[in-house]
């Protein structure tokens, strides 16, 4: 784990099981660990990303840390303070964001969405209009405020789960996804917005699918996969694991499990992952720096439509894929 | 201070953010239009059957429609938070829980009182009821008690919706049970022992005492004990209905039902 300076956020062995039942007559019940004995620091002022699959265990994580859940066993802190014992002192200093449409008050105006919060923040009355017309400029939901959020799009929506959960000045925040679904230039403007939160001070942990977003924004990232942590460094430290590979990325058209399981075992590859792009399956193989396998593996792809065929550097998001591949 | 406005002004906003689909055209048919005719139903009964009199249906109908709004309303301050997806967001606030969910219920009391005295004021003057002029402030406060009592109720309703999802099916039932156990259409000494003693524990049993005794011409003071019930059982719903909400969350908390019962 690298070290931080003065720990805002520590997570110690954390660790959390559900129980659920399945059927009718014979109910069964089904105990699914989704966090696995977490631990990591975030220091004061840093944007730390966990990046992680879905069901990877991220967002279970983050809803014990905003006192949503608690934990099955182990601790989290959030600036000294225990989130299960002290869970009303940790919720006065901590902001989040959900991300999806969910989650707001459809029938309200976003002003009005704002000033409810504000009132269960506590934030006094002489402070609330100023704060709110300046997050509304913030996220740039001013001149729509007045309007019922029933009719904002997605990306709109986002802006305002973002200026709510920081209507209360909070020296912490947490932000599970905050740009799924948002369109290119809405999660541009969003980036810029979380950025600008960890350059006002803030202490921010910021989950994510999106791995330039990951790359452009985070300090330090932690991969979860399957309830454990299974790296925690810099992106650059992260990209190092990969350091030593090339990527081939090879667009195909209806390529065959069988054929993308062969190239799989093919000698030399590291590791495959599949993008799905409108019509085409772009192959993402992963090996040995050095290793020429290109004509190798057009060869295994004979009979397979096959578009554009690239050599890159291998980005931060091959990193994730080698470390979630190699876990799997 | 913060306590007073979230129980003020944030319960003022959230029955706006929850409420905000109740448009006059469901209103009006559901509050002020369906009391009238499960009154006249009753008188109607009641007169072709020659047991009670008018008053004695059209008070008893148009109290017992106040646990409409006020069951229904309140119990959905929970319910409608988690059709919302935001219960998770009111629940990670700091707010105190007293003024949060207990702010929630002055809208719900003053809808419940709205939708009881139209009845009364409605059902009484289309079948033609006399109510002494020297009564009606009393009634006022019995039907303002009586409403505060049935939300009571409510918060209990509310308070186990973090548990359960199928809380409006319940409230139908409680409705169904005040109907039948209050002394609403038939006088609480008609009904079998267990019946009216079980009634002693529900809310508007003494309210619609009180009402009726205040509209035959009895003095405020007569009916003081019956008005002074009324609000005891409120109290004590309410002290429940708090109890339950804050075991429920911690219960909710531990077993990750907050968003998924």
């Amino acid at each position: 784990m690298t070290p931080v300076p003065r720990a805002v956020v520590e997570v110690r062995d954390l660790r959390r099981t559900y129980r659920t039942s399945t059927g009718v007559f014979r109910r069964r019940s089904v105990e699914i660990e989704a966090v696995r004995g977490v631990s990591f620091e975030i220091g004061e002022g840093e944007l730390f990303g966990l990046l992680g699959p879905n069901g990877a265990g991220k967002t279970t994580t983050i809803k014990m840390l905003i006192t949503l859940l608690i934990p099955t066993s182990g601790t989290a802190r959030v600036l000294g303070l225990d989130v299960v014992k002290d869970s009303r002192e940790v919720r006065k200093r901590i902001g989040y964001v959900f991300g999806g449409e969910r989650g707001l008050y459809e029938r309200l105006s976003a002003l009005d969405n704002l000033r409810y919060f504000a009132e269960l923040y506590a934030v006094p009355p002489r402070e609330q209009k100023p704060r709110i017309e300046a997050l509304l400029e913030l996220v740039g939901l001013k001149g729509r405020e007045k309007e019922r959020v029933e009719g904002y799009s997605r990306g709109m929506r986002q802006r305002l789960h973002i200026a709510r959960g920081i209507l209360h000045d909070p020296p912490v925040v947490f932000l599970d996804e905050p740009t799924i679904g948002v369109d290119p230039v809405g999660a541009r403007e969003l980036r810029a917005t979380i950025a600008s939160l960890a350059e006002a001070g803030k202490t921010v942990l910021l989950t994510t699918h999106y791995m330039f977003e990951a790359d452009s924004l985070c300090d330090r990232i932690a991969v979860i996969n399957k309830g454990e942590i299974v790296a925690e460094g810099t992106p650059r430290d992260l990209k190092s694991i990969v350091a030593d590979k090339t990527v081939v990325e090879i667009e195909t058209f209806g390529i065959a499990e069988e054929t993308i399981e062969k190239l799989r075992n093919a000698p030399g590859v590291a590791s495959i992952s599949i993008e799905e792009r409108d019509q085409a399956q772009v192959l993402l193989v992963q090996s040995a720096k050095g290793l020429e396998l290109t004509q190798t593996l057009l060869a295994m792809l004979e009979g397979t439509t096959v578009g554009r065929v690239a050599a890159r550097e291998p980005t931060l998001e091959d990193a994730y894929v080698a470390l979630v591949d190699t876990a799997a | 201070m913060t306590g007073a406005r979230i129980f003020f002004v944030g319960g003022l906003m959230s029955y706006r953010a929850l409420f905000g689909w109740l448009s006059p055209w469901i209103f009006i048919p559901t509050f002020l239009v369906a009391p009238i005719f499960q009154i006249l139903l009753f008188v109607y009964i009641g007169r072709s059957a020659g047991v009670e009199s008018d008053k004695f249906y059209v008070i008893g109908n148009a109290l017992q429609y106040c646990a409409i709004p006020c069951i229904f309303a309140m119990s959905n301050t929970i319910a409608g938070e988690r059709y919302q997806k935001t219960l998770g967001y009111i629940l990670a606030t700091p707010a105190g829980r007293l003024p949060l969910f207990l702010g929630r219920s002055l809208p719900v009391i003053g809808n419940g009182v709205f939708a009881s005295a139209f009845a009364l004021s409605a059902g009484g003057a289309i079948v033609g009821i006399h109510v002494p002029a020297s009564s009606i402030a009393s009634i006022a406060l019995v039907i303002v008690v009586t409403s505060a009592s049935c939300t009571s109720l409510g918060l209990v309703s509310a308070a186990l919706g973090l548990r359960v999802r199928e809380t409006a099916t319940l409230n139908n039932i409680v409705f169904g049970l005040l109907l039948v156990f209050c002394g609403v259409n038939v006088p609480l000494s008609e009904l079998p022992g267990w019946m009216s003693f079980i009634a002693q524990g529900f809310p508007l049993t003494h309210g619609i005492e009180a009402a009726r005794r205040l509209a035959n011409g009895q003095s405020f003071g007569s009916v003081g004990g019956l008005i002074g019930a009324e609000a005891l059982i409120g109290a004590a719903y309410a002290l429940l209905g708090y109890q339950l909400l804050r075991l429920l969350e911690w219960q909710g908390r531990r077993l990750a039902t907050l968003e998924t019962a």
